[in-house]
């Protein structure tokens, strides 16, 4: 404990270090000059949206801010599922004047149920597969199904 | 009649300074300067450091003032700003620096403390006050800038530990025990002081 307050008077002479008796005279003069200083170097949007978030702040109660908040976060959300559905329109088919095959099913003769056969009207699976130009006949096959129609490029 | 309690100035600046009146933050600077730069300057060892960090303490404070909820005094708000600031300031400095100290005021010489210093250290006595100063800084210096902090709160500035505590957000069980830590420190660094 003696030791403790021998530290004590010791470290005691530090209060005795002062600056010199016109710092603290001039220090809020300096302190108003940097203060300036470092308003003139932000940015003009950051003072307008300082002064902004200061309005709001003492002019409007939280819980009108809070429902203003709340409001906004619905409409943006409303917004945004009206476009999602805009964007993404339901396609009408019209399954009737779509071209079909004809597919004919063969019962075999063996279990003859006493219809010469079923038929089915079917889509056309692929109507964006048939030709498209006037070849009548693929320009390749590959293991003798038709792989293009397209002509060979001028350059070959 | 009963007496009305005192009302602490502060908080009438304070709530000015919140509706948007300057001069009543500039009010709190010039108060609490000379006790705001003593902290970081027993904390830095070097008075351009202390300058700057005290701008900047103030700039912080001025800007956070609207968050000022009054749930502790503006002393322990202000102090901890500037306590912070200043360990964060010092882990980041380093030991790349060099002491900047301040004269010490020549009425030191009619301080009774300092007189009976004198009186009963012959090392004390001895040397030279200049001698005495820079050795006091450099064994600060060595102290972590925790352990500074409380030193410097306690010792020098002659805060109590609960004030210290709240400042610091720790508890006064852990106050006591950085200062116990942080004599033993000093003491070795100032052997050559001591004064039995």
């Amino acid at each position: 404990m003696q030791d403790d307050d021998d530290i004590t008077k010791l470290l005691r002479i530090k209060r005795f270090e002062q600056p010199p008796p016109e710092y603290f005279e001039s220090f809020l003069q300096e302190f108003k000059d940097g203060q300036r200083a470092q308003l003139l170097m932000e940015p003009a949007w950051r003072i307008g949206w300082d002064r902004i978030c200061a309005f709001l702040g003492e002019h409007m109660p939280a819980r009108i801010g809070y429902g203003l908040a709340s409001t906004a976060v619905l409409v943006a959300a409303g917004f945004a599922s009206f476009n999602i559905l805009e964007t993404r329109p339901i396609e009408m088919v019209d399954v009737a004047s779509t071209p079909t095959h004809r597919l004919v099913v063969q019962e075999p003769e063996s279990l003859d149920f006493g219809n010469q056969g079923n038929q089915i009207q079917l889509p056309d699976p692929l109507p964006a597969m048939a030709p498209t130009t006037s070849f009548s006949t693929p320009r390749y096959v590959i293991g003798a199904q038709p792989a293009s129609y397209d002509e060979p490029p001028s350059s070959f | 009649m009963a007496d009305a309690a005192p009302v602490n100035p502060d908080i009438e600046l304070v709530a000015r300074t919140q509706e948007g009146d300057a001069r009543a933050f500039d009010d709190l600077v010039v108060k609490y300067t000379p006790r705001l730069y003593g902290l970081v300057y027993n904390m830095t060892s070097n008075h351009e450091d202390a300058n700057d960090l005290l701008q900047d303490v103030f700039a912080k404070a001025f800007r956070s003032i609207k968050g000022f909820r009054g749930k502790s005094s503006f002393y322990t708000w202000i102090h901890s700003i500037a306590v912070n600031m200043t360990i964060n300031f010092l882990k980041k400095r380093g030991r790349r620096f060099q002491m900047s100290l301040d004269d010490i005021d020549l009425n030191i010489q009619n301080d009774k403390e300092f007189i009976e210093l004198t009186a009963s250290s012959s090392p004390v006595r001895e040397a030279d006050l200049g001698e005495l100063q820079q050795k006091l800084n450099e064994s600060m210096l060595k102290l972590s800038p925790e352990h500074r902090a409380v030193v410097t709160m306690f010792d020098i500035q002659g805060m109590p530990h609960a004030e210290i505590s709240k400042i610091l957000g720790v508890s006064e069980g852990t106050v006591r025990s950085r200062l116990f830590y942080a004599h033993r420190q000093l003491q070795a660094h100032l052997e050559e002081f001591r004064i039995k």
